[in-house]
């Protein structure tokens, strides 16, 4: 008689590095992924920025602090920040509308009819993921306009 | 090295990386091996070869080698595949890494543990629920239903539960108490079963944080589904039935075509096809001959023979 063997499994959960990190699976022909990790990344960005928005607005009260705040923002850095988080609210708010669309009601996922080889997933090529198309065609450009116009002022455009 | 009639070489030699884990010491490597591919090898053949030639400690789980019985789940090359239909060739590239299927608890080299898996498929009833106590513990018939409502569903029956949508989900990897695009997908599939009645008791289980309302959408298990079962479809379908439901769209349930054992058959799916031998004699003389060899052994089974050899020559 040996010693008794005490087998120790390995938990193999991807975590949080599996969503973010694209190199950690990657899966074929899934935009949709790609719109699910942009979808919470923004959605943390927004939600930690929501309080930060009812303080500053709550600033409006003392003019002086207001003018002093309002020079702060004149920052390039601060200006980049404003352009991401421009960027995260127009992504974050075209996406819900698809989403909504999608998960709330089930459109645009086509419907539940027999397989046929070659096995094309039928809510992968339905009109959602046309939406999805329309909707970072129409974010990088609002984006990149929005972006354009934000930092002309400082000539870096 | 033999060449092809399109003038390239009938094999080549991939190099194949695999994600190695020895439970006993808790030890977890990459292993290299070399193995010459022609048209055709797939990953398992390659992975039996290098068992078989090379190194026989190398573990990996297979059954059918065609695709049909969902063992051989890998993440080959980063994305989740079947082994036994992926084609090394097809793969493109000279190095293919292959590592058991994530989300799922390692227990040697590519052999990972479903436990967990089959556990949350059970949980939302994978059968036919009826109101009715005595049809449920009783069945003594089939039921029918027409083509068209089994359309509707045929799609997820085709599920072989070879988890690669649970590995490929993003949402199992963050989340371990989340049911996972397999049981959800087949709680759709049961619910919209027109034979089922189950709607209620299987709500308790999806309507829950971890249950249908963590799917975000990423569409990764439709990706990955070897079979087009297409589960982020059936995801976002119920959610859309449990939104209609909570929104109060109570639409009274359609009659519903379909014929149980306690009701009366809507459906006219035909009779029970003619007997093929049409002269009784020969039969009649074939369960004679073995209900008497029977006799013996099996007495039993030589009464039923009688038994029904006394309603065929009555009818």
């Amino acid at each position: 008689m040996g010693e008794k063997r005490k087998p120790r499994f390995l938990e193999n959960r991807l975590g949080i590095m599996g969503n973010i990190v694209p190199w950690v699976l990657m899966i074929r022909d899934n935009p949709e992924r790609v719109a699910f990790v942009l979808h919470r990344l923004t959605g943390l960005l927004l939600i930690i920025y929501l309080p930060v928005h009812i303080f500053v607005t709550s600033m409006t009260v003392n003019p002086q602090k207001w003018e002093d705040f309002l020079r702060l923002e004149e920052n390039p850095l601060a200006q980049f920040f404003l352009w991401i988080l421009f960027g995260s609210i127009v992504f974050h708010g075209l996406n819900g509308i698809r989403l909504l669309l999608v998960e709330g009601l089930g459109k645009g996922i086509g419907k539940p009819e027999p397989p046929e080889p070659p096995y094309k997933p039928t809510s992968l090529s339905s009109a959602q993921r046309k939406w999805l198309y329309a909707v970072f065609a129409i974010w990088l450009i609002v984006w990149i306009v929005g972006g354009i116009i934000l930092f002309r002022e400082f000539g870096w455009v | 090295m033999g060449i092809n009639a399109n003038g390239r070489p009938a094999t080549r030699v991939v190099k194949i990386r695999v994600r190695r884990y020895d439970p006993e010491t808790g030890r977890r490597w990459w292993q290299e091996y070399r193995v010459e591919a022609k048209k055709g090898t797939t990953v398992l053949d390659a992975l039996l070869k290098i068992k078989a030639e090379q190194d026989h400690t190398l573990a990996m789980r297979y059954s059918c080698r065609m695709g049909a019985c969902g063992s051989c789940g890998m993440l080959i090359n980063k994305m989740p595949r079947l082994a036994c239909e992926t084609q090394l060739l097809e793969l493109g590239t000279d190095t293919v890494t292959i590592e058991p299927l994530p989300n799922f608890p390692v227990l040697r080299d590519l052999i990972t543990d479903f436990g967990d898996f089959f556990k949350k498929h059970r949980d939302i009833m994978p059968y036919i629920v009826r109101e009715s106590k005595k049809e449920n513990e009783e069945p003594y018939r089939e039921y029918y239903m027409p083509p068209d409502e089994l359309n509707k569903i045929i799609r997820y029956s085709y599920c072989i539960m070879c988890g690669l949508c649970y590995a490929a989900c993003p949402v199992v990897a963050i989340d371990k108490k989340f049911l996972g695009p397999q049981a959800l997908g087949q709680a759709y599939r049961w619910v919209t079963d027109v034979r089922d009645e189950g709607l209620r008791l299987r709500l308790e289980k999806v309507d829950d944080k971890h249950g249908v309302w963590r799917c975000h959408f990423a569409g990764s298990c439709s990706a990955a589904c070897p079979k087009g079962v297409d589960p982020a479809q059936g995801i976002q379908l119920l959610r859309s039935k449990l939104v209609a439901l909570t929104a109060g769209a109570r639409r009274d349930k359609k009659p519903t075509h379909v014929a149980t054992p306690t009701t009366v058959r809507y459906v006219d799916v035909g009779d029970a096809p003619k007997p093929t031998v049409e002269d009784k004699s020969l039969l009649v003389k074939h369960l004679e001959e073995t209900a008497q060899e029977l006799e013996q052994d099996l007495p039993y089974v030589a009464q039923a023979l009688r038994d029904y050899l006394r309603t065929i020559t009555s009818s």
